[in-house]
C-alpha cells in the first residue's frame, strides 16, 4: 500500500520505508552508531527531498538510539557521566549547526560542503579503523595478547579540568568529550547523522575507553543530540515528516534489537573491521558524486532567493 | 461540477454567437490527497458547438493545457573545480508553473505560429518565467531550459502532442496525468479552439488539489505548530524506542 507522506509531499510504499528502517537499525544496534550516515543517503537516493530526509532522519536516529541504549544499559555498560559531558557540547554545536546550514544553503554550497565533509571524514575514521582493527584480527588469530588500548597514554591526559569517569575507568579532562560533543551536534544538524561514526572510534582511540562501553554511552549521547536537532529542524525548516519518521522507526527499533543480539554474538575486533569497511564504502560511493560527471550540470530547487 | 457546466451553458448562450463554440468541463473539480494517495487521471471532456455547417473538421484544432500553482525555481550551474563539481552561476526564475500539461489534437508548431503559442504559452519551449534574476534574456534562457527538464524528469511539465481524442465529429477528451508528487493549490485548466492558427474559443476551469484529513492537518501542525510538533515527533521516537526494548525483553 502506498502511503502519502505529508511534509515530503510524495508517496512511497510503506514495506519500503520499513526495510530502509530495519536494515539501519539492525547495524544501528550492532555497532552502536546511530546509522544516520547510511539512512540520510538512502532516502535521498529514493527520491526524498535531502531537507526533509536530513531532519526526518534525526528522528529516527532518535528511536533506533533509544531502543539501543536500554539495551546496553541491562547490560549494564553505559558511562552516564561520559554521555552527560557529551551532551552538553552536542546540544551547543546543534544549534550553531543549524545557523552555519542556513548560511550554507543561502551561498549554495550546502551540498558541495556537506558531501566533502562526510568523503573527508569517512575516509579518514574508516581508513584508521581497517587498519587497526585487520592487525587486531591478525594479532588475535596468532595468538598474540593486543594491550588493551585504554591503558596506553596520550596528549589528552596532560589537558586541565580532569574528571574521574568510573564506569570507563578513566580520569581525564573534560575538555575532549565535550569537543566531541560540539562537533557531533554540528554534524547531526547539518548532515543528519547522529555522529556514532565519529563517536565511536574517537572514544576508542582518542579518549582511550573500554570498547564495551563505548556502545552504550554513544547511544545514551545520540539519543539527546538527535532530539534537539528533530526540534530545531521543524522549528526552523519545517522539514521534519512525521509520517515517514513513523515507518523508518518502526523498521529501525526492531532492527536494533536484532543488531545488538548479533553485537554480543560477535568480536569487538570484528565489528570494527566490518564498521570499517562499511563506512570507507560509503566514503567512496559520496566521492565518486562529487567527481563523476553530473546528468545534468544544472540543479533545480523551488523557492526563490 | 453539474453546477458550473451549466454555469458555463448559460454563459455560452449570452454571449453572441460565433461560427463555432466551446464547452468543457472536468470529470472532477477537486484531487484530494489521502494517505494512499498515489497519482490519479483527470479526465477534460467537452464540445464543439458548431452552427456552421459547412465548417471542415480538418482546420480546426484543440488545445488543453492544465497550470499548477506558480513557484519560483532557483537554478544553480556546476563547473568543474579540480575534480569536483561545484555550484557556481545561479538564477531564480520566479512565476513558472509548479505543473504544466499541454495536450493538443496535432504537435502544436503544426497548430500555431511561436508567437501565438508564446502568447498563450501553449508547450514547453514557450513557457516563460513572469520574470528572472537577470536582465538578459540570453543569459536566463539555460537556466530556464534546465528548470523545465528538471520538471519533465519528476513528470510534473509534459506535453502531448496528440493528447486531446475526438470521440466523433465535436466531442473530446483528454486524460491528464495528475502525479504523487503534485504541489497543492489552485490549478487552472485552459480549453482553447483553434482554426486556422488563431484563437477562436477558450475556457478556463479551476481545479482544485488539495491534502486532506489526517494528512492536511499533520502539514498544518507542523507550520503552525513547529515546536509542539517536534516535540510530539521526539516523543513518538521515544516511545517507540522504549516500547520495543520493552516488547523484546518479554519475549527474550
Amino acid at each position: 500500500m502506498e502511503i502519502y507522506l505529508p511534509i515530503a509531499e510524495m508517496s512511497v510504499h510503506w514495506l519500503i520505508l520499513l526495510g530502509m528502517g530495519a536494515a539501519v537499525g539492525f547495524l544501528s544496534g550492532m555497532f552502536g552508531v546511530g546509522g544516520g550516515f547510511l539512512l540520510t543517503p538512502l532516502l535521498i537516493f529514493y527520491g526524498i527531498p535531502a531537507e526533509v530526509a536530513v531532519a526526518t532522519t534525526a528522528s529516527h536516529l532518535t528511536a533506533s538510539s533509544i531502543s539501543g541504549a536500554i539495551a546496553q544499559w541491562r547490560r549494564r555498560v553505559v558511562d552516564f557521566k561520559m554521555a552527560g559531558v557529551m551532551i552538553v557540547g552536542g546540544v551547543a554545536g546543534t544549534v550553531g549547526g543549524v545557523q552555519l546550514l542556513t548560511l550554507l544553503r543561502r551561498v549554495g554550497q550546502a551540498d558541495l560542503v556537506v558531501s566533502f565533509a562526510y568523503v573527508l571524514l569517512l575516509g579518514i575514521i574508516g581508513g584508521l579503523m581497517l587498519r587497526e582493527s585487520l592487525a587486531a584480527v591478525r594479532a588475535t588469530r596468532e595468538g598474540t595478547p593486543v594491550p588493551p588500548v585504554h591503558e596506553r597514554h596520550n596528549w589528552v591526559h596532560g589537558l586541565p579540568f580532569k574528571m574521574r569517569f568510573r564506569q570507563s575507568r578513566l580520569y581525564i579532562s573534560v575538555l575532549p568529550p565535550i569537543a566531541l560533543g560540539v562537533i557531533v551536534g554540528i554534524l547531526s544538524a547539518i548532515m543528519g547523522v547522529g555522529g556514532g561514526f565519529i563517536v565511536v572510534p574517537a572514544m576508542i582511540y582518542i579518549l582511550r575507553m573500554p570498547t564495551g562501553v563505548v556502545m552504550g554511552t554513544s547511544l545514551l549521547q545520540i539519543v539527546f543530540v538527535t532530539a534537539t536537532t528533530t526540534i530545531l529542524q521543524s522549528v526552523s525548516n519545517f522539514s521534519v515528516d512525521i509520517m515517514l519518521a513513523f515507518f523508518l522507526i518502526l523498521g529501525g527499533v526492531v532492527g536494533a534489537q536484532y543488531g545488538v543480539r548479533m553485537a554480543s554474538r560477535m568480536r569487538g575486533e570484528e565489528l570494527r573491521l566490518l564498521l570499517a569497511v562499511i563506512v570507507l564504502a560509503v566514503a567512496l560511493r559520496l566521492l565518486w558524486g562529487l567527481v563523476a560527471t553530473p546528468s545534468d550540470i544544472y540543479s533545480v530547487g523551488t523557492g526563490g532567493a | 461540477m453539474r453546477a458550473m457546466l451549466a454555469g458555463a451553458l448559460c454563459l455560452l448562450a449570452a454571449m453572441p454567437v460565433r461560427a463555432e463554440d466551446l464547452v468543457s468541463g472536468l470529470s472532477q473539480d477537486q484531487v484530494q490527497i489521502t494517505s494512499n494517495y498515489a497519482g490519479t487521471d483527470i479526465v477534460v471532456f467537452g464540445a464543439i458547438e458548431s452552427t456552421d455547417t459547412n465548417a471542415s473538421a480538418g482546420q480546426r484544432d484543440v488545445v488543453v493545457v492544465v497550470r499548477g500553482p506558480d513557484a519560483d525555481f532557483m537554478v544553480r550551474r556546476k563547473v568543474r573545480v579540480a575534480g569536483l563539481w561545484i555550484n557556481r552561476d545561479k538564477t531564480t526564475l520566479y512565476g513558472l508553473p509548479g505543473y504544466y500539461y499541454a495536450a493538443s489534437t496535432r504537435p502544436l508548431p503544426e497548430i500555431a505560429s511561436a508567437d501565438t503559442l508564446k502568447r498563450y504559452q501553449l508547450g514547453l519551449n514557450a513557457l516563460q518565467p513572469k520574470s528572472a534574476s537577470t536582465r538578459q534574456p540570453a543569459k536566463a534562457e539555460p537556466f530556464r531550459l534546465a528548470a523545465i527538464r528538471s520538471r519533465a524528469r519528476a513528470r510534473l511539465y509534459a506535453e502531448a502532442p496528440h493528447g486531446v481524442e475526438f470521440l466523433g465529429y465535436s466531442l473530446f477528451r483528454v486524460r491528464v496525468p495528475v502525479p504523487a508528487a503534485v504541489p497543492r493549490g489552485q490549478y487552472n485548466v485552459e480549453v482553447y479552439l483553434f482554426r486556422d492558427g488563431n484563437v477562436i474559443s477558450a475556457q478556463t476551469t479551476p481545479l482544485y488539489i488539495e491534502q486532506i484529513g489526517l494528512e492536511r492537518r499533520i502539514f498544518h501542525l507542523a507550520h503552525d505548530l513547529p515546536f509542539e510538533y517536534g516535540f510530539v515527533t521526539v516523543l513518538m521516537a521515544g516511545l517507540l524506542g522504549w516500547g520495543s526494548s520493552l516488547l523484546f525483553r518479554r519475549s527474550a
